[in-house]
């Protein structure tokens, strides 16, 4: 998919992936490939995902990022953009997650899609993206950016992995039959206080509308939704930025919490 | 209670009755003053005719809290005459710079000393509802400390409930505030306290100090779902999830 890697676009590939390699956030990468060209800043990710992949990952789900109307509005873009889950990234509710991994995390609460059939078309609606949802399970997102002090524009969390870092998923599935996610509230607290509230409706009106979105966007582009892949949906409230060791809870109403324990110990799984 | 009392009582009372911002109190007024001089103010109301119906819990979220530097909720009053009908139209012209916000309200199914320390507000609750919250600061600006949000009865502005429901599990409901049928402000019952009953027990020591009665078919709106929203000329509806919906149109 990566057809015309342009000196621009390598430079910043290797801009980001020398601050994951590093641990030291980076300048943004606007400056290279342009503050709005998608199609670039997709590039850009796709060269940085193909360096994973070689380190033995596997791509295991996709996050759909910008999905609330005021996030959009203050980057200044009409559509969310969408990043790659790898096998790295996943954590067990209460699994301690060690803080190393990460450069300046925040914490979204949100609903994740686990597909039973691949959706491979370019205009799939939610009646596909319910077809084809085997479960869903709260989930809490642990977004990151390699951009110094999150000073991020579109082109530069496209770029950047759509700004993923690791993610948190609960343990008790529910089918989505009767289910309407719009109506799910949503409370994500630290060590006891709320921190974070929010609702299904938040997520471009309903989750499953973010996952169709997904679906067509990515089938256009060439690489469809799978069968067995997991959706982070996007995030149901705002984020929260994560200062010290400590633990998240995200309570989803009907859909059980999920707990993000972060360790500054090094966190041995 | 201080001599001035009454005088910004009457201050706050003829900025509400005018439509007309007033500055701030002088400083250093202390919680218990502020609350004597809601009480002047509300008297003020009654002498009218007006009669009171319930509560208001304000500064009930943790974030809220944390900005005014409090621990505590605060609490207003609400008449008769600060109810809207669900559906009902409100003459902005009547308030200085009103705001939307998203509640839940309870209503109490018998009376409740607040003095007795066996007292259980949650299980005297019969029933909740949705409701609308419009809330309007007398003072410039919708600028306050703590003791001029409290004089000013929290400000507290009018209020419109749904339709009433047995009490369910209220801890997480889903909440939304539409403004022309565009959804403006997404939130949970859990932005109130983390719980929302654990603001409605924080009223029974408040009134049991300031001299709230409790009694049977009082509606205690819990505190505000999300942040609020200025309100404008438009229908704005609440929906809570498993509640229904109240609407309030705003009109010129």
């Amino acid at each position: 998919m990566v057809d015309l890697v342009t000196p621009q676009i390598q430079s910043a590939a290797d801009r980001l992936q020398d601050a994951i390699d590093t641990g030291r956030p980076c300048a943004p990468v606007r400056d290279l490939i342009g503050e709005h060209d998608i199609d670039a800043a997709y590039a850009v990710q796709e060269i940085l995902a193909a360096t994973r992949l070689d380190a033995g990952n596997k791509i295991v789900g996709r996050k759909i990022g910008l999905t609330s109307d005021s996030v959009r509005s203050q980057l200044g873009v009409s559509r969310p953009d969408f990043g790659s889950l790898f096998s790295d990234m996943s954590y067990a509710t209460g699994e301690p997650v060690p803080l190393e991994r990460l450069l300046q995390p925040r914490v979204e609460a949100e609903i994740a899609f686990v597909l039973k059939q691949d959706i491979d078309n370019p205009h799939a609606s939610v009646t596909d993206v319910l077809r084809a949802t085997d479960f869903v399970v709260a989930a809490i997102e642990i977004v990151d950016s390699r951009v110094d002090n999150w000073d991020i524009r579109i082109a530069d969390t496209v770029a950047d992995n759509a700004s993923s870092g690791l993610y948190t998923l609960g343990c008790a599935p529910f089918s989505l039959n009767g289910l309407d996610l719009a109506q799910v509230g949503m409370v994500l607290e630290h060590e006891g206080e709320p921190v974070s509230v929010g609702s299904g409706a938040a997520c471009m009106a309903n989750p499953v509308v973010a996952v169709a979105w997904l679906a067509r966007e990515v089938a256009r582009r060439g690489t469809p939704l799978k069968a067995g892949e997991v959706v982070l949906s996007g995030a149901l409230g705002p984020m929260v930025p994560v200062k010290a060791a400590g633990v998240y809870t995200a309570r989803l109403d009907g859909l059980g919490e999920v707990q993000t324990v972060f360790t500054d110990d090094g966190g041995a799984r | 209670m201080t001599t001035s009392t009454v005088p910004l009582a009457v201050r706050l009372h003829d900025a509400q009755r005018n439509a007309e911002a007033t500055p701030q109190l002088p400083e250093g007024i202390s919680i218990d003053e502020a609350y004597a001089i809601q009480h002047a103010l509300l008297d003020q109301r009654f002498a009218a005719g007006e009669r009171l119906v319930g509560t208001k819990l304000g500064f009930t979220s943790r974030a809220k809290m944390v900005q005014m530097g409090v621990s505590d909720i605060i609490v207003g009053q609400l008449t008769d005459a600060m109810r809207v009908n669900d559906g009902g139209e409100v003459r902005l012209s009547t308030l200085v710079h009103p705001r939307v916000e998203p509640e839940i309200v309870f209503r109490l199914g018998r009376d409740v000393d607040p003095t007795d320390p066996l007292a259980d507000i949650v299980s005297a609750v019969d029933a909740v509802a949705p409701a609308v919250e419009v809330i309007d600061s007398r003072y410039r600006d919708f600028k306050f400390n703590l003791a001029d949000v409290i004089a000013d009865n929290t400000s507290g502005g009018l209020f419109a409930i749904g339709g009433w429901l047995p009490v369910g599990d209220v801890a997480n409901r889903a909440v939304r505030l539409s403004v022309n049928g565009k959804d403006v402000q997404f939130g949970s019952t859990a932005a109130i306290l983390g719980h929302p009953l654990r603001a409605l027990r924080q009223l029974v020591g408040i009134a049991a100090k300031q001299g709230f009665p409790l009694r049977a078919g009082h509606v205690i709106l819990a505190g505000a779902a999300t942040a609020a929203v200025p309100f404008g000329p438009s229908v704005v509806r609440v929906e809570v999830a498993g509640l229904g919906s109240v609407t309030v149109r705003g009109v010129a």
